[in-house]
Order: structure tokens, then C-alpha cells, then sequence
């Protein structure tokens, strides 16, 4: 489901989604659809002819690529804010008079990019997932992209994968099967936002609940997280 | 052969194992870090680095190999405390979620003690007196390199005792070898805490010294009859050599003499013996004592006398005391002196008037003798090794300045005697009567070819001044502190380190340090050739052999009354 388009960046990986508003879209997005630690995807466009840097993502022309990120700050726009003499109309009438006005109140989300999955989506309705990464997308968004929300077969499809074989000479990778991935989480924490070390956690228990089966793995990230930002902020 | 052993190393692919990081916590000590995948840099391990030889020319491309010993190793690189939070999970696992998905992730900085570089010459380590510069790269030192350098002599070549290989390499990897040489002309001593293995590692010893490349003249005093399985040698092939050409043949011999054979001359006694045989003599006795040894020598003139000759003596000096001075009665001090020299030597195992050990049998190149002590009292062990030692001290002294050509004292050959439960003969604190003469052999022994291996469980109990001329040592698992502290104390320098590993030894693990081999060195004592005499008794096994249904029958028979419990005479 969509719900925003881009309208600014602070930098390479954190950028602000405007959720739409009212009659912006088909379907107005509930305030589940951009809860904190939600995963978001937005496409990339990539030039048909750029293969240097898609040249291993995107062999297929029906492969889309998308970034993907996390919602960890929610902003809610109001210019009327402080604005506090009498008014000629109402809130009705400057609806119906001057519906621009209405429109700049707006909820802004900010998103963290935390990696890259190229898939393709069939006229059947079913999705192949061809590559994920975790890190840094060498791309940049650009504006107006529409950001959608994923739902958890894409999110399992980002956390779960196996690692890209290496060239010859580097170190062998730690395993040839597929496993949990969040190698986002080294750069999250290396970010200066108190909000994104809670995201973290918000983004383990999302996990907890897809992947039951890793849920060990998981415990000892999320206690140490935990511990952290619960006990050693607190004590 | 040492350039052989050169160039097979040099045709092999060496690939470093580390790269020098800097100056250690002293002066000969840097440190280097590996990676270490292979898991073969451990403690105690031998590396190595090249300076340039000057003395060779450039297009040689060999250069001095500066050998190190690694003392400590230490992480850099460690997975957090809290990736180690579930057992089930490994912190790998944890770290390649998080994106490390490499297999390697240990870093260690090792630290290392500069031995120097091996000087063929002089056969010896030459420090260089510098650490390596950073960034030299470090190569472990390979087997036939450790096998050339670290022992004094190779195996089998003569004069050598291969004891067992290096601890850190698979076994017989690099042998252990010891200069015998130099073993016997500055002593050994064996220092282990019970049970480590001590009479296994001395009849390694006593193996080799018997193979034909030593052809040793060995006695061993053996206060627990722990040596008696050392026979099995006058079978071994190993111990024997065919006759070639001018060479005659050679097989090693094995002589054991039980306690009764053991027999001690009573005219080879001095008045420091009879003071400890005879203890707590009043002054008057003694004096009188000495007076009639005086008197029975002068009367004997060095033939050898007996109980009967010394009561006489005393009866004469009494008498002639009498007649001089009138004054007081001697009589309770001649008959109580009397008794007392008659209770103690008459009808004694050891003590005899003719008979004792012959010198010259007793020590034979390529024979091998072992006293066995059992049930003799202490006292007359310490008597016996030491009328012993003074014996063979004044053999070979007289032999070896001309004085006899021929007979008993003659012995024209070194020997080596190896004293077990070294601490009865010289405990610290005390002196006892083998402790002077023994001090004596160990300090002039080089002179006169006596070399002497002393073993002990206590080294904390034996004289410091015995263990400190023993330069060759070869220390077991010590478990006491104040032992690990004496040994500490009598060993040399550089093995000092190696000394925080005793107790990490296992049974059958030895440090070697001293004159034996070029730089101490942690030993896998090899298998004996002979069967082990010395084991521990399995108490449970025999008991329940004690209940076997064909023990039970034999158990009736010797536990059956004879002839109606009545007491049975044999002389009718």
C-alpha cells in the first residue's frame, strides 16, 4: 500500500515521507499504515542504461529494486500553529474556500534506508524475491517517490537470505544457506537519534514474531539492546 | 649433516604466520600478531625471524634466524560478553546476523622471548641484543630446524640420550636429546612431585646411557626397588651391538644387588659414620671410640678389621687410659661402648667384617648396577652411600692422579651413579652423614669423572647447595609451592618462564634446563623399552583378586590351621 511520497532528505539515508493526506489518493493510509518501526520500501529508478552499479541486481527488465527503510519519527505538521488571533471563517468554511490551506497540515515520517531488495512482481499476484542487501544504498532516492508499505513475506524476503558468494582471495562467508540477516543494525546504532536505538527493538520483536524459530539469535541482541537502553539509562 | 638438515628446510614453501608488532615488556622480549587459523602458535612454541647474516654474502639470500620462544598469548579481538549470552547459539552466528558474515575473527598478539640466533660454531644461542624492527614477518621454526638447534647432540650419534621429542610438535616430531657429556660432568637432577613419573623418566635415562652409542658405567641406588625391571635390558636388541671388524661386540649388563648383598666393611667406616650409627654416645664414648679406630688402623695397617678387632681396641685404649691416669673408672663407659658396638654390627645385614661391595665390580663401562635399598634402615642407607661415595671418590681420585695402577681401588673410567629419594642422603636444614661426601662428588666430580643424577620428589627438603650443582635439571609436575619455589631458586635464568607451567604438566611432560641442551625445553618423555617397575599399587584390583573363586581355595589352604592350631616345631 502506498502511503507518501518523499519530500526531503537530511541525508544519503534518512529521508521524509509525506504521508498522504486526504483525497491525495485513492486510499487514505491509517496511522498503522506509518507506525513507528514500520518497513517501508520505495522503488528506485534506475537509467535503463546505467549497468554498471545494477549490473548484479537488475538483470531482468521486470525486476523492480527497491531501497528499504524504517519509519522511526513521525512529525505532524500544522502551520495554523501559533496563529492564535480571530478568525474571519471557521475550520468548515476555510475548507471549502481555500482547500490548499487545509492540505498544508501534514503528517511527515521520517525514514531510515537500511538496505536494497530487487524483486519481481507477477501478473499472477506471487513475487520473486532475486537479491537482498544490508547497508548503505549506493543510490539516492529521489523525490515524489512513492513510498509503500511491505508486508511480512517482504520482510521475511529482506531478513532472510543467503550471502552472495565471494570472489576468490576474500574470506569465505560464514554460511552457503540462507539465514537471518539485520546487518542494518551496526549502522543504526552508529546513528545520533535517540529514537533509533528503540526502532531497533521495535524492528526485534517484529522479527521475534516472523522468524520463532530464530528466536535465541534474536534474544541476545534484543537483551543486550535492552539492557542498554533500559537499565544502563535508567541506573 | 646440519647443512642437510639446512636445505631440505629451505626447499619447502614457508609461509610467515605473523607479523612483528614491537618491543615487549623487557629488553629480550616482542611481540608479534597472527591471526593464528591453523590454532599452532601455543604456548611455549618456537618461531623465528631473519636479520641478515654479515657474514655471508648477499646473493646467499640465507639469513640468521633469530629463534623465539612464545611466552604469552593474547586476544585482541574478542566477541562481546553479550553475543555469548545463549549456549546454543555461537557467537558466529550472532556476528554474521549482524552483517560479519567472515570465518576468521581472532587476533592475537604474541608475545616472545628472543632466544638468538644458533651459532654452529660454538654451539650456542647469540642474542642480537635488538627486537626485530616492526613489520619483519615471523615463520615458525620447522621440525628439522628445532631438532638441529635445541639439543646439543642429534639422535643416536654418540654421547647422545634421546629422552623424548618436543611437547608443542607430534610426537618424535623434534627428539630431545642430551648430551651425556655434559650430563655427567655437571650432574643431573630429576624433581618431581610423586606420581609425575620420575623413576619412568630416570630409567629413560639409564636406557639410553646403556645403548651402544654410550656403553655408560652406571650404578643405581635404589631405595624402593623401583629399578629391578631395568634387567629386561640384557634381552633388548637395542642394547646390544654385534663385534665388527676391530670393534668388539657389546651387550649391555644388568647387575642387581638385593639388601642382603648390600654389605658395607666395618674398617671402611670413619668416626662421623659410627657417630650416626651409634647416636647419642656420651663424650666419653666417643673419645674412647676414636681412640680405639685410631688404635685398631695403627694395628691393622690398612687391612681390614672387624667387630671383634675394634671391642679389643676399645678393652686396650681403656686400659692403657687406665694405667696412664688412675683417677677415674672407665669400666660402665668400656662395657656399655661394648655393647653398644656389639648390638649394632654384629649379626647386621649390612654391616660386615670382610665383605662389601668390590669397586671394580660394581662399576663396569656398559654394566649397569642398582642397589636395592628396601628394608634397610635409613640411617644405614645414608652410611652405605656415602662409605660408597668416599670409596669410589678416592678410586677414582687415586687413579686419576697415578697413585694405583691396578686392584680395588683402580677404576680407570668415569661413572655415573644415580642416588633415588636424593633428599635422605642430603636434606636441607640438617647434615646428615652421606651429606658431606655428596657435596664433595658434586663439586669435584668434573675432575674426577663422578657424575651424579640425584631424583627427588621434595627438592624443598634436599639441601640447596646439592640441587644448585646439579646443572642439568629436568623438572616434572610440582604441585607444592614452596618445591616450585626451590627449584625455582636453582635453576638458570633463561627458563624461568617456563617454570609458571609446572603445574600445567601432565604425567610424562618434563621441562629439560641446563648444561644437558642448548635452551630448556618442555619434553614428552618417550616409552621406555623396558617394562615400568615404579607403577602405582591398584589397590580395588587386588582386593577383589583376593575373592576370586580360585583364590578362595589357595586363601583355605594358607589360612588353615597347622596341625590343630598347636605351635609347630621344626626341631625335634
Amino acid at each position: 500500500m502506498i502511503i507518501g511520497k518523499i519530500v526531503k532528505s537530511d541525508s544519503h539515508i534518512t529521508y521524509v515521507c509525506q504521508i498522504n493526506g486526504a483525497y491525495e489518493a485513492q486510499e487514505k493510509p491509517g496511522p498503522t499504515d506509518y507506525a513507528f518501526g514500520r518497513f517501508v520500501r520505495i522503488a528506485l529508478r534506475a537509467p535503463e542504461n546505467d549497468g554498471i552499479l545494477f549490473a548484479a541486481t537488475s538483470e531482468r527488465e521486470d525486476a523492480i529494486t527497491y531501497a528499504v527503510g524504517v519509519i522511526y519519527d513521525t512529525i505532524l505538521q500544522n502551520p495554523a500553529f501559533g496563529t492564535l488571533g480571530p478568525r474571519l471563517s471557521n475550520e468548515a468554511q476555510v475548507e471549502m474556500f481555500s482547500p490548499d490551506y487545509i492540505s498544508e497540515k501534514a503528517i511527515l515520517t521520517y525514514v531510515m534506508i537500511l538496505g536494497m531488495i530487487e524483486q519481481r512482481n507477477m501478473r499472477s499476484g506471487t513475487r520473486e524475491y532475486i537479491s537482498a542487501t544490508h547497508g548503505i544504498p549506493l543510490l539516492s532516492l529521489e523525490l515524489d517517490s512513492q513510498v509503500e508499505t511491505m508486508d511480512d513475506e517482504d520482510v521475511c524476503a529482506f531478513h532472510f537470505f543467503n550471502d552472495p558468494t565471494t570472489p576468490v582471495g576474500l574470506s569465505q562467508p560464514y554460511s552457503a544457506d540462507a539465514y537471518l540477516h539485520i546487518g542494518y543494525v551496526p549502522h543504526i546504532i552508529s546513528q545520533r537519534n535517540s529514537l533509533l536505538p528503540m526502532v531497533t527493538l521495535r524492528i526485534i520483536d517484529q522479527l521475534e514474531r516472523l522468524f520463532p524459530q530464530n528466536l535465541a539469535l534474536l534474544s541476545i541482541v534484543k537483551r543486550n539492546f535492552a539492557w542498554r537502553l533500559k537499565v544502563e539509562t535508567a541506573g | 649433516m646440519l647443512d642437510a638438515s639446512h636445505q631440505s628446510v629451505l626447499r619447502l614453501p614457508r609461509k610467515p604466520v605473523g607479523i612483528t608488532k614491537g618491543p615487549g615488556e623487557t629488553i629480550h622480549e616482542y611481540t608479534f600478531v597472527s591471526r593464528d587459523d591453523e590454532q599452532q602458535l601455543k604456548n611455549g612454541e618456537y618461531v623465528y625471524y631473519e636479520l641478515p647474516d654479515p657474514t655471508q654474502s648477499a646473493q646467499n639470500g640465507q639469513g640468521r634466524r633469530v629463534l623465539g620462544r612464545i611466552l604469552k598469548r593474547v586476544p585482541l579481538q574478542l566477541y562481546p560478553d553479550t553475543f555469548l549470552g545463549e549456549p546454543e547459539i555461537a557467537p558466529s552466528q550472532v556476528a554474521a546476523m549482524m552483517g560479519y558474515n567472515s570465518h576468521t575473527n581472532e587476533l592475537f598478539e604474541l608475545h616472545v622471548a628472543i632466544m638468538g640466533y644458533y651459532d654452529y660454531t660454538t654451539g650456542s644461542f647469540i642474542n642480537p641484543w635488538i627486537p626485530p624492527q616492526a613489520g619483519k614477518q615471523i615463520f615458525l621454526a620447522d621440525d628439522a630446524m628445532l631438532a638441529s638447534v635445541l639439543s646439543r647432540k642429534q639422535d643416536k650419534q654418540p654421547g647422545s640420550a634421546t629422552i623424548g621429542s618436543l611437547l608443542t610438535r607430534s610426537p618424535d616430531a623434534v627428539p630431545v636429546v642430551l648430551s651425556v657429556k655434559d650430563v655427567v660432568s655437571t650432574h643431573l637432577a630429576i624433581i618431581a612431585s610423586t606420581g609425575a613419573g620420575k623413576s619412568y623418566l630416570a630409567s629413560v635415562v639409564i636406557e639410553e646411557l646403556m645403548q651402544p652409542q654410550n656403553k655408560a658405567c652406571v650404578l643405581i641406588v635404589d631405595p624402593h626397588g623401583e629399578y629391578g625391571t631395568l634387567d629386561q635390558i640384557m634381552n633388548g636388541p637395542l642394547f646390544s651391538e654385534p663385534a665388527e671388524g676391530r670393534r668388539a661386540g657389546y651387550r649391555a649388563q644388568v647387575k642387581i644387588y638385593k639388601q642382603d648383598q648390600v654389605k658395607v666393611r666395618i674398617s671402611s667406616l670413619n668416626m662421623g659414620d659410627m657417630r650416626h650409627l651409634l647416636t647419642e654416645m656420651t663424650e666419653k664414648q666417643q673419645y674412647l671410640l676414636s681412640q680405639a679406630m685410631r688404635h685398631v688402623k695403627n694395628l691393622k695397617k690398612g687391612t681390614p678389621w672387624g667387630v671383634a678387632d675394634l671391642k679389643r681396641s676399645i678393652n686396650a685404649v681403656a686400659k692403657q687410659k687406665d694405667d696412664e691416669d688412675s683417677g677415674g673408672d672407665d669400666s660402665s663407659t668400656v662395657r656399655a661402648l661394648e655393647w653398644r658396638v656389639g648390638q649394632r654390627f654384629e649379626d647386621s645385614m649390612t654391616f660386615d667384617d670382610t665383605q662389601h661391595l668390590d669397586l671394580p665390580e660394581i662399576f663396569k663401562p656398559g654394566q649397569c648396577t642398582i642397589l636395592q635399598l628396601n628394608d634397610v634402615d635409613e640411617r644405614d642407607q645414608q652410611v652405605i652411600v656415602a662409605t660408597l661415595l668416599r670409596r669410589l671418590n678416592t678410586a677414582r681420585m687415586d687413579t686419576e692422579r697415578g697413585k694405583v695402577h691396578s686392584g680395588e681401588m683402580y677404576l680407570p673410567y668415569p661413572v655415573f651413579v644415580l642416588l633415588e629419594e636424593a633428599h635422605h642422603f642430603a636434606p636441607s636444614g640438617t647434615d646428615v652423614v652421606s651429606t658431606s661426601i655428596l657435596k664433595q662428588v658434586l663439586a669435584e666430580g668434573r675432575k674426577f669423572g663422578i657424575g651424579v643424577g640425584l631424583i627427588t620428589q621434595r627438592p624443598g627438603k634436599l639441601d640447596a647447595d646439592v640441587l644448585s650443582q646439579c646443572q642439568t635439571q629436568c623438572i616434572m609436575r610440582i604441585v607444592n609451592e614452596i618445591d616450585q619455589k626451590s627449584v625455582a631458586s636453582a635453576i638458570e635464568g633463561v627458563g624461568r618462564d617456563l617454570l609458571n607451567n609446572l603445574p600445567a604438566l601432565s604425567k610424562g611432560q618434563v621441562i629439560v634446563a641446563g648444561a644437558g641442551v642448548n635452551t630448556p625445553i618442555i619434553c614428552r618423555v618417550r616409552t621406555r623399552h623396558t617394562p615400568h617397575g615404579g607403577e602405582s599399587k591398584d589397590a580395588p584390583d587386588m582386593w577383589r583378586t583376593y575373592f576370586n573363586a580360585e583364590q578362595q581355595e589357595s586363601k583355605k589352604r594358607s589360612e588353615a590351621p597347622l596341625n590343630g592350631n598347636k605351635p609347630f616345631t621344626l626341631l625335634r
